[in-house]
């Protein structure tokens, strides 16, 4: 049957890039806070450095992360009342608690790790861990609950966005030790050391490189066999105005080139590559944010 | 079952029949007299489509509106409760209250809330709340001229609209989205009310979004 749309009055797309990008640093900040903890409590004198590099990036990401959701408001001024109208059905409110208090636990935590107080810092740390999950996993709720959408209303939305806020956390942190190293050590020994794990956060970021790219193809292959708009929804990532985005950019670019050189015999052990494979990961994880909040979207809903 | 003498609860409902709606778009022009709708934006509007091939064509509407639906995502969702329900079951806006986060209108599955580009907070139709309280009937269903929009209590069986419900066959936009609409349709056609139907999609030509 030919149908013709003769006349519509669509309304504009609400959530923009302000909310994508607020996305993408929560979910930097909860990832190396994890990766940070990680190295604080794993033990080794040689992880120590990156517990303090995560320590100190965690929370001045998540302190900038809000600034994105204030802009946001069309009242800025009125953000107080986040604060003082509670609403226990809407993630936003939980949100609101998480925000507040990720960040002062974070800084607690980087206190003790930069005081070496080892006990305390770990302590924190530990508190600190499901803090920063809940802190990116309530803002894939709020996705998920926008239950319009049919891009977004997939119970899959919070653990994938904590799968790939762990990546982002992660290339972050290999990128500001791996400057750390090239710059700031002298001595060769400890160099040798410091690259080794830099090395060995490389495969764990393509550990959960490949996770998070299975779960993207689980949630495609559902996408595809559910409803239309889920359909059209990844018709328009997969060959429509978001295909640069979603499959050159985040899964090719941010996704399989990182991959291969975090595991090909001949890049895995140049620290350039690696640079080079976390910073195409955070270009790559910051196209999934525009594309699953936009491309989420652009379905016509009437 | 409604006991004798016991005080039966209001619950507004909004019908509209498309038999007899012409496609002329009175109800969106008198909604934004009435309640100083801005440019761009709109409460009220009627999606028209064309189906068919010469000469068996028709023309199908879709009047739209908020459904002040009985279970709303938009208000579960709001974080600052600015959006709560009436007794009556009318979904109101506290203007004084939204912080403008765009979220109801991220959640409502059908895309019936605004931002006043002017007064920068979230609308929508509120079925003419400050007419019905003086019991006047809301501005579109006033002015329609092929009286398509019948506006009443739906627990009121002697009404208008429990009449036309009961005795008609009548649908609600997108029910499987479980927000128990209340704006109901008799006469609605599939591929009207089908987002999807005659969208071409974008692609990189449009531009899309990006
Ligand atoms: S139609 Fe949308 S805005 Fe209106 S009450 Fe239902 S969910 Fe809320
Ligand atoms: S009931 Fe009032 S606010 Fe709602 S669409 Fe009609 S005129 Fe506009
Ligand atoms: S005014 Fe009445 S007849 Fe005209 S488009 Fe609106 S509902 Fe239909």
């Amino acid at each position: 049957m030919d149908v013709q749309i003769i006349y519509n009055t669509p309304h504009e797309i609400p959530l923009g890039w302000f909310i994508a990008t607020y996305f993408y640093l929560t979910g930097l900040s909860a990832g190396s806070f994890v990766v940070s903890v990680i190295a604080t409590i794993g033990g080794k004198a040689e992880y120590k450095p990156l517990g303090k590099i995560g320590a100190v990036l965690a929370p001045i990401l998540l302190i900038l992360a809000p600034l994105n959701l204030i802009i946001d408001l069309e009242q800025p001024l009125r953000f107080w009342h986040l604060f003082v109208y509670l609403n226990f059905t809407s993630p936003i409110t939980y949100g609101t608690f998480l925000l507040t208090i990720y960040p002062i636990s974070g800084l607690i935590y980087a206190w003790f790790v930069f005081k070496g107080n080892q006990k305390m810092a770990s302590f924190f740390g530990i508190i600190g861990i499901p803090l920063a999950i809940c802190t990116h996993g309530y803002t894939g709720f709020i996705l998920a609950l926008g239950k319009g959408r049919a891009l977004w209303s997939t119970a899959l939305m919070p653990s994938l966005f904590i799968v790939s806020a762990m990546v982002s956390g992660i290339a972050l942190l290999i990128l500001a030790a791996s400057i750390r190293n090239r710059f700031f050590l002298k001595n060769t020994e400890e160099k040798e050391r410091d690259k080794d794990l830099i090395i060995g956060l490389g495969k764990f970021m393509g550990g959960i490189i490949m996770m998070d790219i299975f779960m993207v193809f689980n949630a495609i292959i559902v996408l595809l066999t559910s409803t239309k708009e889920a359909y059209e929804v990844v018709k328009l990532m997969l060959i429509g105005s978001f295909s640069y985005e979603f499959l050159g950019i985040e899964i090719f670019l941010g996704g399989i080139i990182p991959l291969f050189l975090v595991f090909n015999k001949k890049t895995r052990k140049s620290l350039r590559w690696l640079i080079i494979a976390s910073i195409l990961t955070l270009i790559g994880v910051y196209s999934m944010r525009i594309v699953v909040v936009i491309a989420g979207q652009s379905i016509p809903l009437h | 079952m409604v006991k004798i003498g016991e005080k039966r609860k209001i619950r507004y409902g909004f019908l509209i029949d498309l038999r007899r709606c012409i496609g002329c778009h009175t109800c969106s022009v008198s909604c934004k007299a009435e309640n100083d709708v801005p440019l761009k934006v709109f409460r009220s509007w009627v999606k028209i489509i064309e189906k068919g091939r010469y000469p068996n064509v028709s023309r199908s509407f879709l009047p739209s509106l908020c459904n002040n639906c009985d279970n709303p995502i938009c208000l579960k969702n709001c974080p600052v409760k600015a959006t709560w329900q009436r007794d009556d079951g009318i979904v109101m806006i506290d203007e004084h209250r939204c912080i403008g986060c765009k979220y109801c209108m991220a959640s409502c599955p059908y895309d019936v809330r605004h931002v006043n580009p002017l007064k920068r907070y979230v609308q929508k139709c509120y079925w003419c709340y400050h007419r019905v309280d003086k019991r006047v009937a809301p501005a579109c269903v006033e002015v329609c001229i092929g009286r398509a929009r019948i506006f009443g209590d739906i627990n009121d069986p002697n009404s208008e609209i429990s009449q036309l419900i009961a005795t008609n066959p009548v649908q609600v936009l997108k029910p499987e989205m479980a927000t128990e609409p209340r704006v109901y349709y008799i006469g609605l056609d599939l591929d009207v009310m089908d987002p999807m139907k005659g969208w071409k999609g974008l692609t990189h030509e449009d531009g899309g979004e990006l």
